[in-house]
């Protein structure tokens, strides 16, 4: 065995269910289909982190809950660590853990400690080494400060935090991660991304699954990515070798000074604007591989131009997978 | 023994929570005694003809009221909590967590009322507690009879309680268990009124409900002394209530947790 989640042309259909108006009128009809994923196929090796990244309703979520029991696949197959998802839940529960942005999943006005009890009861834990995994965990999160207060006083990074202790409670070799610091602020985001990269899967190699629409994350933390978009799987690799990523341009501005005109061969395809005191604004794409941005510099430079300020723009998600889908299509 | 400690943990985080809102748990206390004082004193203006409560002689009305109200609390208990704590986790986005545990549903199921049913005992309790200061004689011939009734009662309820929160889970809102089954025992089941005195056909309505046997059963073992051997045929009644509810609650409920993973709706509310 070498991946610890194969998932084989997996769909999932939702039909959507009639309003009153539409089961007094046409009562025949069925409700309308949703296909929230379509024959997704992707195979998660041991000890990896794979990324899943796809804009607002790409079908991040429905996915993660099948391979969490939690919802069942119309069509195709699943498996975590050779379990299958829709026929062996509990085996499969056992071998994981669910992490969500979630802030509602905890009894509020229990403590973050009674909290981690009453799931490790849930997980079959209890007693000593129940208390001594909540112990450690806390320690490895940095919850043991607030620990006793009602988890409603939490502020929203210790509500991650504790998320990701109780899905740890029962050391799950497989580890599900849906969108862990969309409602972090950059440090406690760092911070965690950190403790994910370094500790969960660096120290304890632990398999990790993490669905994010932020690809800077992406790139930060995933061996590889799958590019999700509309229930289907666009483009699989990593992140840096995705041929799609982009078209293999990367889009800059730049403010140039000392160049009264800019000569039509420097202009062909790129956004020029006048600015004022004499700066010239230039907006374009230029290749990865650095030959066109060095010949425009060089243009610029020979015509005794300065070169004010030079800088990368990354694409949005959107327009990624807009690219993508264009390319795919 | 695993089983017993979900079971427990269940017990142990109601208990957190509900003593978390100190004032909603004293006036619950507080309810149950106005309640009481007013049903003794309508009990007062209604006395029924002698005979017209059979199995009971020498009874009094009060006596026969409060029992019936007390233990009615344990119906409304079952078809309030299975649903009303399974809708709450929906609401409160705890029941995916849970179900992301390896614990069976019929754990966390069975587990979710424990704690309800236990603050009902307290309530009867109360209820019962009260009564004798009101001047209620009880007479308990056998306490294993009257706990053999009152668990069968407990399980053939939570039976119909289960079934309620299967719709719960799949229709969200407007599970027609729970209105049709309170409604038809608090009216039909002898809970204010002998079935026997009731006219025929709504009488025969209360003997399919399991209210009718579980009321007939306390009554008989908290306040006419009745003995086990006595009280057989309305044990063996609740018993085959409880054959067919529980598990059709069960299965009910089974098929339910299924249909809403194929909706993906099980968090939704």
């Amino acid at each position: 065995m070498s991946s610890s989640i194969e998932i084989r042309r997996l769909s999932k259909v939702f039909r959507r269910k009639k309003s009153l108006r539409e089961i007094l009128t046409r009562p025949g009809m069925k409700g309308s289909e949703i296909w929230a994923l379509r024959e997704v196929s992707l195979e998660v090796p041991h000890r990896s982190i794979f990324g899943i990244v796809g804009p607002n309703g790409a079908g991040k979520t429905t996915l993660l809950k099948i391979l969490a029991c939690l919802i069942l696949p119309t069509d195709g197959d699943a498996r975590i660590c050779e379990h299958d998802v829709a026929r062996r839940s509990v085996a499969v529960r056992r071998m994981l853990g669910f992490v969500t942005s979630d802030e509602r999943s905890f009894y509020w006005r229990l403590t973050g400690i009674e909290n981690l009890q009453f799931f490790g009861n849930l997980y079959g834990l209890s007693g000593k080494p129940l208390l001594h995994r909540i112990s450690y965990l806390l320690e490895r999160l940095d919850l043991r400060e607030p620990s006793d207060r009602p988890f409603k006083e939490y502020s929203s990074g210790m509500k991650q935090r504790l998320a990701v202790a109780r899905a740890l409670l029962h050391d799950p070799p497989v580890l599900l991660l849906d969108e862990p610091t969309r409602s972090l602020d950059p440090i406690s985001a760092k911070h965690l991304r950190r403790f994910v990269a370094e500790e969960l899967n660096g120290r304890e190699g632990k398999t990790l699954l993490l669905a994010t629409h932020n690809l800077q994350e992406a790139e930060q933390l995933c061996h590889r990515v799958a590019v999700l978009s509309r229930g289907k799987v666009l483009s699989t690799g990593r992140v840096e070798d995705l041929p799609q990523w982009g078209l293999g341009k990367d889009a800059y501005v730049l403010v140039l000074s000392g160049i009264e005109s800019l000569p039509q061969e420097l202009r062909d395809g790129r956004s020029v604007t006048d600015l004022q005191g004499g700066l010239v604004r230039v907006a374009g794409e230029f290749g990865r591989d650095g030959e066109a941005l060095s010949a425009f510099l060089r243009g610029v430079l020979n015509r005794n131009g300065k070169v004010v300020s030079c800088t990368k723009v990354e694409p949005t998600l959107q327009e990624v997978f807009d690219r993508i889908e264009e390319e795919t299509a | 023994m695993k089983t017993v400690r979900q079971i427990f943990s269940f017990f142990r985080k109601d208990f957190l929570e509900e003593v978390s809102y100190r004032t909603a748990f004293l006036m619950q206390i507080g309810g149950v005694f106005i309640s009481v004082t007013l049903w003794y004193f309508i009990a007062g203006f209604l006395k029924p003809l002698p005979g017209k409560l059979p199995g009971l002689p020498g009874v009094p009305y009060f006596a026969f009221l409060l029992v019936g109200i007390a233990f009615y609390h344990y119906l409304s208990s079952a078809l309030g909590s299975f649903a009303g704590r399974l809708r709450k986790e929906q609401l409160t986005g705890t029941l995916e967590a849970m179900l992301m545990t390896p614990t069976p549903i019929s754990v966390i199921i069975l587990s979710s009322a424990l704690w309800d049913f236990f603050m009902t005992s307290l309530r009867v309790l109360a209820y019962l507690g009260l009564g004798i200061l009101f001047g209620i004689q009880f007479r308990v011939h056998s306490l294993l009879a009257f706990f053999l009734i009152l668990g069968l009662t407990i399980l053939a309820f939570s039976g119909v309680g289960i079934l309620s929160a299967a719709f719960i889970l799949y229709l969200k809102r407007g599970d027609p268990i729970n209105f049709l089954i309170s409604s038809a025992s608090a009216l039909l089941g002898g809970v204010f009124i002998p079935t026997e005195s009731m006219p025929h056909s709504l009488g025969a309505v209360g003997r399919f409900l399991p209210i009718t046997y579980a009321l007939n059963g306390i009554r008989k073992s908290l306040l006419a002394g009745t003995s086990l051997r006595d009280l057989l045929p309305e044990a063996g009644v609740l018993l085959l209530f409880v054959a067919i509810l529980l598990p059709l609650g069960m299965a009910a409920f089974a098929l339910a947790v299924r249909k809403a993973r194929e909706e993906g709706s099980l968090a939704q509310y």
